[in-house]
């Protein structure tokens, strides 16, 4: 059982991101997973956050209380969804973007510059994807290969291979 | 019976539609025995919902002629109205336009005219025809009740047309329930006295105002595709094979 | 009868539920929704409409909702499955023409994906506050059936399971989700058309000239024919006798309106036991009972674990159908159980319902919540926790003072006495 929260603005694939977590865990590795959304009546550019809930037996309370991986892709959102997040917990920040706090807790701290891998790979819109890549790696909640299928799954056909590579891209940054 | 009944039994039979694919919906409740011997099926629904009755009843079976005989077109139902006639939704609306709610005495509607009603209104009224014109109906018309012949050759008409067309028929009192009454006699005839037919008048000018003739005759007939070609030829677009288009006679299959 | 394969996208998903409402829609065989967006149900019409093309259904935007579910009205009597979708304002729209499709019988199903009420409310957050709008929301006496279905998965099934009631009983069906379940991504299965059972409409197929439109069967429910089959129908919101015809006899009318909205009253209560459909868990020695649906359920069952791990014997009871009301079911448990304890998203509706049933004989609290977000499973766990410890009968529904409303009041409002 692992709760995690993703948070950012609208328009950087928060909620997509969620979407694809879900999606590895319950159709492509056979465990059960619940998917939540939040944002503001402004779609981009507004706080925006999904959680998922992810379990080995049918997910019955669907929400995140305490998170075990927090996934910070703005200051707002890590703001926001610092507290919530366990002593033993994990956060993963695109370090471009999110300034943290001291260290609290047993918690483990790992950045990555997504938006700007993304970038480097042609465009900032696979930011999500880089770090997805990356939270597969370090969180080992879903394997690669459910994420990819699911990656693969939820773009339009022809971006599949860019979205692969950008996926790569974060899972084989340096781990520290 | 009734002479707009009678005008639309006629025009049923002139039209060469049939019978048993005719529905009318109504807010009106018509006695069991015209229906019966109208021969066709008979809705009475709520006040004002015909158009959009009718609307789920086309779509439902698009071989289905829908016939709506309203009584409350532009208030409860404006909104059916206005639309229907922008998707060209096939169907053809009588609209029976008696000035007043006859069963609540004085409460004028929004087609009173200052001259008309017992006790008068000071707002401005509707122009039927070129209200529904402007909206995108296919055929629009108005006669008084006692225009039978005029009104029967409209209602064939309108009935052989493939869109939204209305009808405007000036008669007193909505209750076919009851029998007309002599007043409502008298007023029926001071319309019909009062009126000049103007065929292919522009709705502009066909405005009842009190004191000036009441011009009838048959104002619009156009061709536009209709809300099930429209429907037809946007999804094939975008779905080609994979589209089942929408049957019927107007479904181009 | 099973499903068409047509209607039905086989497969393994993972969706919300306001799409896997529109894809159970399709699979039911429904072939009409008039519509009109309003937010959070839009994406289980946008579903449908997406789809229905491709298996000869059609999808309208109308004007407005009242145009939306009159145009459902006349669809089902066209001859075809229909439903349509809403939420919050779009629902209170829709209340006059219910009652004609109670009147006239047409079988229709409405998705009312709950958000935070009154008025314009809270858009795009949870709530569910329309539960007795659903029972009473048209004016005079009728039935209805609710379902309250907690996952996508549900959405998908119990979407069919509204049909299929609807098209049984002749009478408006309502889903009564929510903005939690309809926009919740879970795994959803789509099943073969050959392993969903759906219901066909109660057609009637003796002689032409016998046919009586409201002539009940056995079980109350009339059969039906297709407007435009030359049945030359007479079908009017008024009190009417099997023909079909309005009672206008003035010294008849008050008898024999009578007969007609008995039956519709009677339909659904003489055939309740069929109807209702409950899930319930941990009764054989339950000292209190959670009674809760939709969502509300599935926050409750961490509310349960937690009392659970303290040793209390909770029992939880889940209201999958919550009209008509399990009455039966309600006073059976109220004589063995100290207490019901009800979360629901409003100030108290079925918790009421549970009071009347249970007759006094057990306590009554009510966790109630605003709308906007579900309740949390420490005021669930805290109330069963007092509800089991309560020795006195207090004869009221008693109101706990939940996390949310002590902050409400501690910062708000002070009645003055």
């Amino acid at each position: 059982m692992a709760e995690i929260r993703f948070a950012g603005y609208g328009g950087q694939g928060i909620i997509r991101s969620g979407i694809i977590v879900g999606k590895g865990a319950s159709i492509y590795d056979n465990k059960f997973s619940t998917m939540n959304q939040s944002f503001g009546p402004e779609a981009r550019g507004g706080a925006c956050s999904s959680q998922v809930v992810l379990s080995d037996t049918k997910v019955l309370y669907p929400y995140v209380t305490v998170s075990d991986v927090l996934v910070a892709m703005s200051q707002e959102g890590y703001d926001m969804f610092e507290p919530e997040l366990s002593d033993k917990g994990i956060l993963l920040v695109d370090e471009d973007l999110v300034k943290i706090n001291p260290p609290r807790g047993k918690i483990k701290i790992l950045s990555i510059p997504s938006t700007r891998i993304a970038e480097e790979l042609g465009n900032r819109i696979f930011a999500n994807v880089v770090m997805l890549g990356f939270f597969t790696a370090i969180t080992k909640l879903v394997s690669k290969e459910g994420m990819e299928k699911a990656v693969a799954d939820s773009v339009p056909s022809r971006f599949i291979n860019l979205n692969l590579k950008a996926f790569q891209a974060g899972y084989d940054y340096k781990k520290e | 019976m009734n002479p707009i009944i009678t005008a639309f039994a006629n025009g049923i039979k002139k039209s060469g539609v049939e019978l048993s694919n005719m529905v009318l919906v109504s807010d009106i409740p018509f006695e069991p025995e015209i229906i019966k011997e109208l021969g066709v099926d008979f809705f009475h629904i709520t006040r004002g919902r015909a158009i959009a009755f009718g609307t789920g009843l086309k779509l439902g079976n698009p071989d289905l002629k829908i016939v709506a005989f309203i009584g409350d077109l532009m208030t409860l139902g404006g909104n059916h109205l206005v639309h229907s006639g922008r998707r060209n939704m096939e169907m053809l609306v009588i609209c029976v336009n008696n000035f007043v709610y006859r069963e609540i005495a004085g409460t004028p509607a929004p087609s009173v005219s200052p001259g008309f009603s017992a006790f008068s209104t000071f707002e401005k009224p509707f122009n039927a025809p070129h209200l529904a014109n402007s909206c995108g109906a296919v055929f629009t018309a108005r006669w008084t009740a006692l225009h039978t012949n005029d009104l029967t050759n409209s209602i064939a008409n309108a009935l052989d047309k493939r869109g939204f067309s209305v009808i405007e028929v000036l008669s007193p009192g909505p209750n076919f329930y009851k029998d007309i009454n002599q007043i409502d006699s008298e007023l029926l005839d001071f319309y019909y006295k009062n009126s000049v037919t103007k065929n292919n008048e522009d709705t502009r000018n066909v405005e009842i105002t009190p004191g000036e003739k009441i011009i009838t005759g048959e104002f619009t007939d156009k061709e536009k595709p209709t809300f099930i070609d429209t429907y037809n030829a946007q999804l094939s677009k975008i779905l080609g094979d994979k589209f089942i288009p929408h049957g019927g006679q107007s479904g181009g299959d | 009868m099973k499903a068409n394969p047509r209607d039905v996208n086989t497969g393994t998903y993972y969706m919300d539920g306001d799409v896997a409402a529109g894809h159970g829609a399709l699979a039911a065989g429904c072939r009409f929704i008039g519509g009109y967006p309003i937010t959070p149900s839009t994406e289980a019409a946008e579903t449908f409409a997406r789809i229905a093309p491709k298996a000869g259904a059609v999808f309208i935007q109308m004007e407005d909702e009242l145009g939306s579910i009159a145009s459902v009205m006349g669809a089902s009597w066209s001859g075809v499955k229909t439903m349509t979708i809403t939420s919050g304002p779009g629902y209170s729209l829709m209340m006059e023409i219910i009652g004609l499709g109670a009147m006239i019988e047409a079988p229709f199903v409405i998705l009312n994906i709950q958000r935070g009420g009154p008025s314009t409310g809270v858009p795009t957050k949870t709530g569910q506050a329309d539960m007795m709008q659903s029972r009473w929301g048209s004016h005079g006496d009728y039935e209805i059936i609710a379902i309250s279905p907690d996952s996508p998965q549900e959405l998908f099934d119990y979407t069919i399971k509204a049909f299929n009631l609807s098209e049984k009983y002749r009478c408006p069906v309502m889903i009564m989700s929510d903005e939690c379940v309809g926009h919740m991504s879970e795994k959803v299965v789509i099943p073969p058309a050959e392993e969903i059972e759906i219901e066909p409409r109660r057609f009637y197929n003796g002689p032409k000239e016998k046919y009586l439109p409201f002539k009940p069967d056995q079980d109350l429910v009339p059969k039906m024919v297709k407007a435009g089959d030359g049945y030359n129908l007479y079908i009017t919101g008024l009190v009417h006798d099997e023909r079909g015809y309005p009672i206008t006899n003035q010294k008849e009318k008050g008898k024999r309106q009578q007969f007609p909205t008995r039956r519709l009253v009677d339909k659904i209560r003489l055939n309740a036991d069929k109807i209702i459909e409950l899930n319930e868990e941990g009764m054989d020695d339950a000292e209190v009972v959670v009674v809760s649906y939709g969502i509300s359920y599935r926050v409750a069952i961490r509310g349960i674990e937690k009392a659970r791990e303290k040793g209390i014997k909770v029992g939880n009871l889940r209201l999958i159908t919550v009209w008509p009301f399990p009455d039966k079911k309600i006073t059976e448990l109220a004589s063995k159980v100290k207490a019901f304890v009800v979360p629901e998203i409003n100030y108290g509706q079925i918790v009421f319902e549970v009071e009347r049933c249970s007759h006094g004989q057990a306590n009554v609290v009510l966790i109630p919540h605003g709308g906007a977000g579900v309740h949390n499973p420490d005021d669930i766990a805290e109330a069963i926790e007092y509800a089991v410890k309560e020795k006195k009968k207090i004869r009221k529904v008693i109101e706990w003072k939940t996390r949310l409303e002590k902050f409400v009041f501690e910062g708000g409002y002070k009645l003055n006495k």
